[in-house]
C-alpha cells in the first residue's frame, strides 16, 4: 500500500520534480534532516578547459615536466601562484583543489555533452532515451533533501524562462531549469511573490480528492487500497502547499533584489550582470535552505556573451572563440580568458558570501563544495581524455583534498581515474556507498585495468 | 478476517505443497483480524518455532553466522533489522532455498509452522514483502510447470481479479498524440508514411512518468500503483499540455471546419480577437510609426523626437608583436546580426536602390539613427554598431547577392477603425522626447486596458457554454461524455476557477483537472452484471473494448470496437474472438517499433503488424538491449558502431516480423531459423535494384584503368555518370565534390569499394558506400556485416532475404541477442544460461546471495570459460550455476559482439601480437582496426537438461546444436506460451489458469504453429474475459 511516507519517497526527487518546484511540492521532504546539510554547486562551462590553463605557472621544472607528461603529481597550492584567471580566488587557496587527469570518455564530448557529463553515459546528442541514470547532482540531492531537492540554473543557448535542462532526476527524464535570473527569483520565491498560484493548485487538488473519493464506493480490496493511497498522495501535496504558504513570511527575508535590467529575461543585461544576478539568486536560495544542490550551466556554445572587459561593445560567440575566431580586435584567447575570469568572479562571490554567513559554529561555506568544470573535456572539441576540475570546499568537507594541485595518472595506465571514480568518491563520502557510479571506460576495460570505486586518496 | 472459500483456492500457485494460498491466507489472517499495534508488540519465539530453528537453522546461523546471518538473537535486534531478517527467512523457506539441499529438510507441516509464525510476525507491522514479489514477472515460474500443463487443474474456474491497470509508457504517448493531434512520419522503403506510436510532440516536451522497467522479459504488468511520483509528473505535464492547448492548438485550428475544442474557441473568442487586434496594431506601428507620426504632427514631428546621442565605441586595440588576430568569419557575423535583430534593417537598406548612395559610414549613421529613435537599448545599439564597424562590406555583399529575395516592407493602412484608434492613441500618449517604442507601449497598454474592461463587462460565459466545454473535454480526454452528476461537478469547478483566475487560466485548470483524474491513467477492467456460479462476471463492454485494444495495440479502441461495445456486440466469447481476429488480420497503418531508434533518427523503423504482437517477442528475447550496451569501436574493428547496432536491432525486428507474418511454426522458427536479414530493409526488389546499379557502374569502369584517371579522363565518362549518377559527383561540375574531397577523389574512393565488393566473383553488391550513398538506395549501417563475420571487401551478400547464414540458428544466435546478453568487453555465459533456463525451460534461479562477490578472476592465459569455471564450479556456487553455465557455455562460439569464433582472443596488453591503427586511415571501412592477440581455442560444448525429453537433453556441441534441440522442445513451446499469457494478461499465471494455457498450446498446434491462434485463445479464455472482485 502506498503510504504517505512512501509518497514522499516516491515524489521527492522523482520525475517532474523541477516543475513542481514552482509549486513547492517537495517542500517538506526534508523533514527529519539533522544538523547542517552538505551543499554542492556544480558549475558547468562550455568549450573545454585546457589542462595547461590550470597548470601552475610556478611549477618547478621537475613538476612541470611531470605535468606535461601527464604523470601523477601533487603539490600544495600555498607554495605556488595561481594561473592569472584563477587569481580572484587567491585568498581562498586553502579551500581550492585543482584536479587534473580525470578522463570523461564515457560521456559525450566534442562540442556538447548535454546530460552525459553529469551522468557518465553517452547522451546520443541529447535524446531522452539515452539518459541512462540519475545524474550525480540528483543523486547527491537525495542524500541531502531540501524543499526543492535540486535547482538547475542555466544560461545555455541564451534562452529565458523555464526551459529543459541537462540534469536528470531519473533515467529517461529531463530536468527543467531556470534560464534567467528573474525567472529563477520568481519561481524559487514564488510562495512569497505569487501565493495565488499555489492556492489555485490546491483548489484543483481539493476537487480531485473529493471526486476520487466519491467514486470509491464500487471498489473493493486491493483497488480500494490503491484508491486510498492515491487520495493520500493528493492530500500530501495539498498539505505541503498549505504549509508553504504558512512559511512564506520567513522566506521573505531571503528574497533577493535584482536590477530591473533583468526584467523579461534581461535582453539588455550584460553577461557579467546576468551572471552576478543569477549568483545572487542562487546564494539566496541556499541561505533560505530551499536547496542544497545547484547545477549551474554558466554557458554553452550558444550563450550570447556581451560586456566583457576588452570586448565591452561586442556580442561575442563562444563557438567562434573556440575556433580562435575573434571579435572587436581582441585575440580569441584573451576573450576566452575573460570569460573564465567572469566565471571565477561568480565562484568568488559564492565563497565569500557563504563564508560571511554563520551556520552552527562555523559558516555556510564550511559545508559547501563548488565544482567548476568543462562540460566537454579538455578543448573546444574535447575528446574526454582529460576533464580538469577546480573544486572549492569548506572546512567540514568530507573529502581530504583542499589546498592541493593534484594530477592523477593519465588515461590507460594503472591508477588512472575517470569521472565515474570522481562521482563515486562524492557519493561514497556522503553516505551512498555504491560500488561505482557511471559507465566504465572502455580503454581501461580493454587494458583490464581496475577502474571502479572511489578515489581513495581523497577519502577522509 | 478469514478468507472466503470462493475467493481463495483457484488462483494460487503451488510452487510447493504449501503454496501461496497458505501464505496469503496467513498474511491476511494476521493483518486484519488480530492486528496488533507494532509499537506494543513484543517479539517472542514460540516453543515449536524455536525447536525448528534449532533443528534446521542454528547449525549454521548461530554464532558461526554463515553468510553473516545469525538467527539465534532475533529478539535482541532492532525492529527494522528484525523485520528485514524475517522477510529473508520467509523467502528462503517458501522457495525451499533453505536449508541447503544436503542438509536435513523440514517436512511440509514443519515449513507451514515456520511460515505461519513468520507471516504473523510480519503482518503485525504490515512488513511482508513476499506477497508483492510473487506478483512480479520474475517470480512467474514459481508456479509448477508440470502441474499447469498436467490437465489435473482444468476444472478450476479461471478469472482475473477486477482491477485497474496503470497505462504503459506507450499508451501514455498514444493518448497525448491523440489528444494533441500529433502526427509523425517515417521512411518506409522509398516512401514517407504517417506512423503511430511516436513519442515526439510538436512544440511540446513532456516527461513520461510511466516508463516501463528496462528488464528483459515481460515488462508491463498490472501490479504497479499510481504513486506520488507519477502524480508529481502528471501535475507538471498537465500544466504544459493545458497551455499548449489554449495557446497553440485552439488558435491554430480555430478557423478550420472542425475546430479544436469549439467551446474554448467561443469562451476565448473575445480575448483572442483582442489579441489579434493588438498584434496587428503593434506590427503596423513597429513598421510605420515614423510615417504616421509625420502625418499627424507634420512639421512638428521632428521637434518631438529625443536628441540623437550616438554610441561611442572604443578604438580597436592594437595587437602586440607576434600576436595573431583571426576575425570571426562571415557566417558568424550574419548570425550575430540576426540575433541582435538588426538583419532586417541592414539588408533592406543595403538592397534598396533608394539608399544606394550611402557609403559605409553614412550607412552606419543611418542605421544607428533609426535604432536610436525607435528606442532600442543603447547596449544593443552598441553591439550592432561594433558589428557594423567590421562587417559592412560583407553585409553589402550578401544584400547584393540576395537582393531580390529580401522582402520589402510595404506600407498598407489598416481598416479605418484601427487607423482612427492608432491616431487617437498616439495623440493622447506621445510626449516630447519619447522614443517610438515608448509611444507604442503606451498605446498598447491603453488598448489592453480598454479590451479588459470590455471583457469584464461581457460577464462570464453561460452555463450552457461551460457545459459544452465539460462535455468536449471529457470526450477528448476520457473518450466518453460525462454523466449528469459529473457534468454538474465540473461545471461548479470551472465557475470557481473562472472567478479566481479568469477565463483562459480557468479553461487551462479544467483541462489539468481532467488530465489528473485516475481514469486517464488507469485502464479499468471490471466485471458487470450477474455473477456466474463461481462469482465471475464478464467485463463491462467498454472496459472490454479497451482491454482488447490495449492487448494488441497502444491505441484506444478503434471505431469497430467502440461500435461493438456500444451496440451490445461485445458480450460473448465469440464477440471477443471476432474482434481479436479482425485486429490481428488488420494491416491498416504502421506503428513505430522502437522508440530508441526513433530518438536516434533511424528512419525505417515501423511495422504493420499489431505492435504488441511484435513487441512481445522483442521484449521476451530482449535483443533491443543491444542498443544500450556500451561497446568499444576499436574492438569492433571499425567506426560507426552506433549506426551498425541500430541496423542490427532493426534487422532482428525484421526477422521476427517475417516469421510472425508467415505465422507458421512460429516458436520453432524463432528458436531454430537459419535465415536472417543482414543489411537489408525487407524489400527484396529494392535491394536488387540497388545492387544492380552498383554492378552496372562496376561493369562499366572495370577495364577503364580508372585508378589512374585524372580529370580529363573522367570527363570522357560524363554521359555515363549522367545515366548512372554517383552521389556527390556532378557530371557537369566534376571538381565540386563535398567536404570529403573533390569529385575525382570521391569517384576513386567509391570505385575502390565497388570493386572490392565485386572483384572476387561476388554475385551481388550491398549498397553501402564510404561517404554517402546512392540516394534512397543507400542505407546506413553497412558495418553491420562485421557482427556476422562478413568482410566488406569480400561479402557474398544477397538481395533476396532473409538468407541463410552459416553458424547461426535462431534468435539466440542473432548478434543483437548475443550483445544484449553480454558485458561491455566480454561474453556472459551466466546471463545467457540464466535466460535459457528461465525463459525457455520454465526454470527458476534464486537471486544471487548478498554474501557472494560475483567476480570472475583475471587470468591472462585462460579463456573466460576457464576463469568462470574456476569461480563457479565449486560446491557452494554450483548448486545454482549448474542450471546456467552448461547452457551459457554453448554460446562461447560467439564473442561479445556476437561474432562467430573458433579462437578466443586473450585481450591483455602482454598478449598483443599486432597493433592495428586506432582510427581508420582515410576513413577506409575495408580496414579492420582490431588488434591481434594471442588466442586459445574456444570450447563451446555444453549440456542441456530440463526439456523433459530424453532425445533432446544431453551434451551439446555449441549454441547452434543447442538451438536446434530447443526448437523441438515441447517445454520450450509451453514456456513461451506461459510468457505470452503474462504479457497479454498482465499478471502471473495460477493453477486456475491451467486450462487457458493448455488451450493456447492446443490452438497453436492445431493451427500449424500459429502465434495468432495463441493470442486468440488467450484473449477469449476464461482467464481474460471473466473478472471477479476480490475482497482482499
Amino acid at each position: 500500500m502506498t503510504s504517505r511516507r512512501y509518497f514522499l519517497k516516491a515524489s521527492a526527487l522523482g520525475a517532474g520534480a523541477m516543475t513542481l518546484a514552482p509549486s513547492f511540492n517537495q517542500l517538506f521532504a526534508a523533514a527529519g534532516t539533522v544538523g547542517a546539510p552538505k551543499r554542492f554547486i556544480f558549475i558547468r562551462k562550455s568549450s573545454g578547459i585546457r589542462p595547461l590553463e590550470v597548470a601552475l605557472p610556478t611549477f618547478s621544472d621537475k613538476d612541470k615536466a611531470l605535468d606535461e607528461k601527464k604523470e601523477a603529481l601533487e603539490v600544495d597550492l600555498d607554495q605556488h601562484e595561481l594561473p592569472k584567471w584563477l587569481r580572484g580566488l587567491e585568498e581562498h587557496k586553502e579551500n581550492m583543489t585543482i584536479l587534473q587527469g580525470l578522463s570523461a570518455k564515457m560521456s559525450e564530448n566534442v562540442h556538447f555533452s548535454f546530460s552525459s557529463v553529469m551522468g557518465c553515459f553517452k547522451s546520443n546528442r541529447n535524446t531522452l532515451s539515452a539518459i541512462k541514470r540519475t545524474t550525480i547532482d540528483f543523486e547527491l540531492a537525495k542524500l541531502f533533501p531540501s524543499p526543492f531537492g535540486h535547482v538547475e540554473l542555466s544560461f545555455a543557448g541564451g534562452r529565458t524562462g523555464i526551459v529543459s535542462g541537462y540534469s536528470a532526476p531519473a533515467p529517461q527524464t529531463r530536468n527543467y531549469c531556470y534560464a534567467d535570473p528573474e525567472t529563477a527569483r520568481s519561481e524559487l520565491f514564488k510562495s512569497v511573490l505569487n501565493p495565488e498560484a499555489v492556492t489555485s493548485d490546491n483548489d484543483m487538488l481539493s476537487f480531485l480528492r473529493s471526486k476520487e473519493g466519491l467514486e470509491e464506493s464500487g471498489i473493493r480490496g486491493r483497488e480500494k487500497q490503491r484508491q486510498e493511497a492515491h487520495l493520500q498522495s493528493i492530500e500530501a501535496i495539498r498539505e505541503r502547499n498549505e504549509k508553504l504558504i504558512e512559511i512564506s513570511g520567513s522566506l521573505a527575508k531571503f528574497l533577493p533584489e535584482i536590477d530591473p535590467v533583468h526584467a523579461d529575461g534581461g535582453p539588455n543585461a550584460s553577461t557579467p550582470e546576468k551572471q552576478a544576478a543569477m549568483t545572487k539568486v542562487m546564494i539566496s536560495a541556499l541561505k533560505a535552505n530551499l536547496t542544497n544542490v545547484v547545477t549551474y550551466t554558466i554557458d554553452d556554445l550558444g550563450t550570447p556573451i556581451t560586456g566583457l572587459p576588452g570586448n565591452e561593445a561586442d556580442r561575442v560567440g563562444i563557438h567562434p572563440l573556440g575556433h580562435d575566431e575573434a571579435f572587436g580586435g581582441v585575440p580569441a584567447w584573451k576573450t576566452r580568458e575573460q570569460i573564465r575570469i567572469s566565471h571565477v568572479n561568480q565562484i568568488k562571490a559564492i565563497v565569500e558570501e557563504l563564508k560571511r554567513t554563520p551556520e552552527g559554529n562555523g559558516t555556510m561555506f564550511d559545508n559547501t563544495m563548488i565544482m567548476y568544470f568543462p562540460e566537454n573535456g579538455e578543448t573546444h572539441h574535447g575528446v574526454g581524455k582529460e576533464s580538469p576540475f577546480v573544486v572549492m570546499s569548506g572546512k567540514k568537507c568530507n573529502l581530504d583534498m583542499a589546498g592541493r594541485y593534484v594530477r592523477l595518472p593519465k588515461l590507460g595506465v594503472e591508477g588512472h581515474k575517470t569521472l565515474g571514480n570522481w562521482y563515486t568518491t562524492l557519493l561514497n563520502a556522503h553516505g551512498n556507498l555504491m560500488e561505482h557510479y557511471g559507465d566504465l571506460d572502455l580503454e581501461m576495460a580493454r587494458k583490464k585495468l581496475d577502474q571502479t570505486g572511489p578515489i581513495q586518496q581523497f577519502m577522509a | 478476517m478469514p478468507v472466503k472459500e470462493e475467493n481463495k483456492h483457484e488462483w494460487f500457485p503451488e510452487s510447493n505443497s504449501l503454496g501461496l494460498a497458505v501464505l496469503i491466507a496467513m498474511v491476511l489472517l494476521w493483518s486484519s483480524s488480530e492486528k496488533l499495534s507494532g509499537a506494543n508488540h513484543r517479539f517472542k519465539l514460540s516453543g515449536p518455532v524455536e525447536d525448528l530453528l534449532e533443528n534446521y537453522c542454528y547449525d549454521c546461523h548461530d554464532e558461526t553466522q554463515k553468510g553473516d546471518i545469525r538467527l539465534d538473537q532475533l529478539a535482541d535486534l532492532e525492529t527494522d533489522k528484525r523485520l528485514d531478517l524475517l522477510n529473508q527467512i520467509q523467502e528462503q523457506i517458501y522457495f525451499k532455498h533453505m536449508p541447503p539441499k544436503k542438509k536435513d529438510q523440514p517436512d511440509d507441516e514443519e515449513r507451514k509452522v515456520l511460515l505461519d509464525f513468520l507471516s504473523r510476525e510480519l503482518a503485525v507491522f504490515e512488513a511482508s514483502t513476499l506477497e508483492g514479489k510473487l506478483q512480479k514477472p520474475e517470480f512467474g515460474n514459481y508456479v509448477d510447470h508440470e502441474k499447469l500443463f498436467s490437465g489435473e487443474y482444468c476444472d478450476l474456474p479461471a478469472f482475473t481479479p477486477d482491477r485497474r491497470w496503470l497505462i504503459s509508457e506507450y499508451i501514455y504517448n498514444a493518448k497525448f498524440q491523440r489528444i494533441l493531434k500529433g502526427r509523425a512520419v517515417m521512411n518506409h522503403g522509398k516512401r514517407r508514411i504517417e506512423v503511430r506510436g511516436s513519442k515526439r510532440l510538436d512544440r511540446l516536451d513532456i516527461s513520461n512518468p510511466f516508463l516501463l522497467p528496462k528488464t528483459i522479459g515481460v515488462r508491463y504488468y498490472a501490479n504497479e500503483d499510481l504513486t506520488g511520483g507519477h502524480l508529481s509528473s502528471m501535475l507538471t505535464n498537465s500544466q504544459k499540455v493545458s497551455q499548449h492547448i489554449t495557446e497553440y492548438l485552439v488558435p491554430r485550428h480555430g478557423k478550420s471546419r472542425t475546430p479544436y475544442l469549439p467551446s474554448v474557441v467561443e469562451i476565448l473568442k473575445m480575448e483572442e480577437d483582442h489579441k489579434a487586434t493588438l498584434a496587428l496594431r503593434r506590427e503596423f506601428l513597429e513598421n510605420h510609426i515614423e510615417r504616421i507620426c509625420a502625418e499627424i504632427y507634420g512639421g512638428k514631428h521632428e521637434s518631438l523626437l529625443p536628441k540623437f546621442i550616438p554610441v561611442v565605441l572604443k578604438p580597436l586595440p592594437k595587437l602586440k608583436e607576434g600576436e595573431k588576430y583571426k576575425r570571426a568569419p562571415m557566417n558568424v557575423s550574419t548570425n550575430m546580426l540576426k540575433k541582435l535583430e538588426a538583419d532586417r534593417l541592414v539588408y533592406h537598406t543595403l538592397s534598396d536602390p533608394e539608399f544606394a548612395h550611402l557609403d559605409d559610414d553614412q550607412f552606419r549613421v543611418y542605421c544607428e539613427r533609426i535604432w536610436f529613435f525607435r528606442g532600442d537599448h543603447s547596449r544593443t545599439i552598441q553591439s550592432r554598431m561594433a558589428l557594423l564597424r567590421e562587417y559592412v562590406p560583407d553585409f553589402r555583399e550578401i544584400a547584393e547577392k540576395n537582393g531580390k529575395r529580401i522582402k520589402k516592407v510595404v506600407y498598407q493602412a489598416l481598416e479605418d477603425d484601427d487607423m482612427a484608434a492608432i491616431r487617437a492613441a498616439i495623440l493622447k500618449h506621445r510626449k516630447k522626447g519619447d522614443f517610438y517604442l515608448d509611444v507604442i507601449e503606451k498605446c498598447m497598454d491603453d488598448w489592453e486596458k480598454g479590451f479588459q474592461e470590455e471583457r469584464i463587462a461581457a460577464g462570464p460565459p453561460s452555463d450552457e457554454l461551460f457545459g459544452q466545454l465539460v462535455t468536449e473535454l471529457s470526450t477528448l480526454i476520457l473518450e466518453r461524455p460525462p454523466n449528469g452528476e459529473e457534468s454538474s461537478q465540473y461545471l461548479g469547478q470551472i465557475k470557481i476557477y473562472t472567478e479566481k483566475l479568469g477565463r483562459r487560466k480557468a479553461v487551462q485548470k479544467l483541462i489539468q483537472t481532467f488530465l489528473l483524474s485516475t481514469e486517464f491513467v488507469y485502464r479499468n477492467e471490471f466485471g458487470i452484471d450477474e455473477p456466474d456460479e463461481h462469482g465471475r462476471r464478464m467485463m463491462a463492454p467498454r472496459d472490454a473494448s479497451y482491454a482488447l485494444a490495449y492487448a494488441l495495440t497502444d491505441q484506444s479502441p478503434d471505431e469497430e470496437l467502440v461500435a461493438a461495445a456500444q451496440s451490445g456486440r461485445l458480450n460473448t466469447r465469440e464477440d471477443y474472438r471476432r474482434e481479436v481476429e479482425r485486429m490481428l488480420a488488420s494491416r491498416d497503418g504502421r506503428t513505430i517499433i522502437d522508440p530508441i531508434l526513433e530518438d536516434k533518427n533511424y528512419r525505417d523503423n515501423s511495422t504493420d503488424l499489431p505492435i504488441r504482437e511484435l513487441r512481445f517477442f522483442r521484449e521476451f528475447f530482449g535483443y533491443p538491449k543491444a542498443l544500450e550496451v556500451f561497446k568499444d569501436e576499436k574492438r569492433f574493428g571499425s567506426d560507426r558502431l552506433d549506426q551498425s547496432t541500430n541496423r542490427l536491432v532493426n534487422e532482428a525486428d525484421r526477422t521476427v516480423e517475417y516469421i510472425l507474418e508467415k505465422d507458421e511454426n512460429v516458436i520453432e522458427e524463432l528458436i531454430g531459423t537459419e535465415k536472417f536479414y543482414v543489411y537489408h530493409d525487407g524489400d527484396n526488389e529494392r535491394m536488387r535494384e540497388a545492387s544492380e546499379k552498383i554492378k552496372r557502374i562496376y561493369a562499366y569502369f572495370k577495364n577503364t584503368g580508372w585508378e589512374d584517371f585524372g580529370y580529363p579522363e573522367l570527363e570522357k565518362h560524363k554521359e555515363f555518370l549522367r545515366k548512372e549518377p554517383m552521389r556527390s559527383i556532378n557530371p557537369d561540375k566534376l571538381k565540386s565534390g563535398n567536404r570529403q574531397g573533390d569529385g575525382l577523389k570521391l569517384f576513386k574512393k567509391s570505385l575502390t569499394t565497388i570493386t572490392a565488393r565485386l572483384d572476387k566473383g561476388q554475385k551481388h553488391a550491398p549498397p553501402f558506400d564510404l561517404y554517402r550513398g546512392y540516394g534512397t538506395d543507400f542505407m546506413w549501417g553497412g558495418n553491420v556485416a562485421k557482427f556476422w563475420g562478413y568482410r566488406k571487401d569480400n561479402w557474398d551478400w544477397s538481395p533476396e532475404q532473409p538468407m541463410k547464414v552459416a553458424n547461426r540458428r535462431g534468435m539466440l544466435t542473432h548478434p543483437a541477442w548475443l550483445i544484449a546478453h553480454a558485458q561491455n568487453t566480454e561474453t556472459d555465459p551466466v546471463i545467457r544460461g540464466k535466460w535459457v533456463r528461465e525463459k525457455l525451460l520454465a526454470g527458476t534461479i534464486p537471486n544471487i546471495p548478498i554474501t557472494v562477490d560475483a567476480v570472475i578472476p583475471e587470468d591472462h592465459h585462460q579463456t573466460l570459460r576457464s576463469r568462470l569455471a574456476s569461480a563457479t564450479e565449486t560446491n557452494y556456487c554450483w548448486k545454482c550455476h549448474e542450471a546456467m553455465n552448461p547452457l551459457g557455455y554453448s554460446f562461447e562460439c560467439y564473442d561479445d559482439f556476437g561474432r562467430f569464433r573458433l579462437e578466443e582472443d586473450l585481450e591483455y596488453p602482454e598478449n598483443l601480437l599486432e597493433k592495428k591503427p586506432d582510427k581508420l586511415p582515410g576513413r577506409n571501412h575495408l580496414i579492420d582496426l582490431r588488434d591481434i592477440y594471442k588466442s586459445l581455442p574456444v570450447d563451446a560444448s555444453g549440456h542441456l537438461a530440463g526439456t523433459g525429453e530424453a532425445e533432446l537433453d544431453g551434451e551439446v556441441d555449441n549454441a547452434v546444436d543447442l538451438a536446434g534441440r530447443l526448437s523441438k522442445s515441447r517445454r520450450v513451446r509451453q514456456s513461451i506460451i506461459r510468457h505470452a499469457f503474462r504479457y497479454f494478461l498482465g499478471r502471473n499465471e495460477f493453477l486456475s489458469d491451467s486450462r487457458t494455457l493448455i488451450d493456447a498450446e492446443k490452438a497453436y498446434l492445431e493451427n500449424g504453429g500459429s502465434f495468432d491462434a495463441v493470442i486468440v485463445s488467450l484473449l477469449t479464455s476464461d482467464s481474460f474475459i471473466y473478472r471477479k472482485p476480490l475482497t482482499n
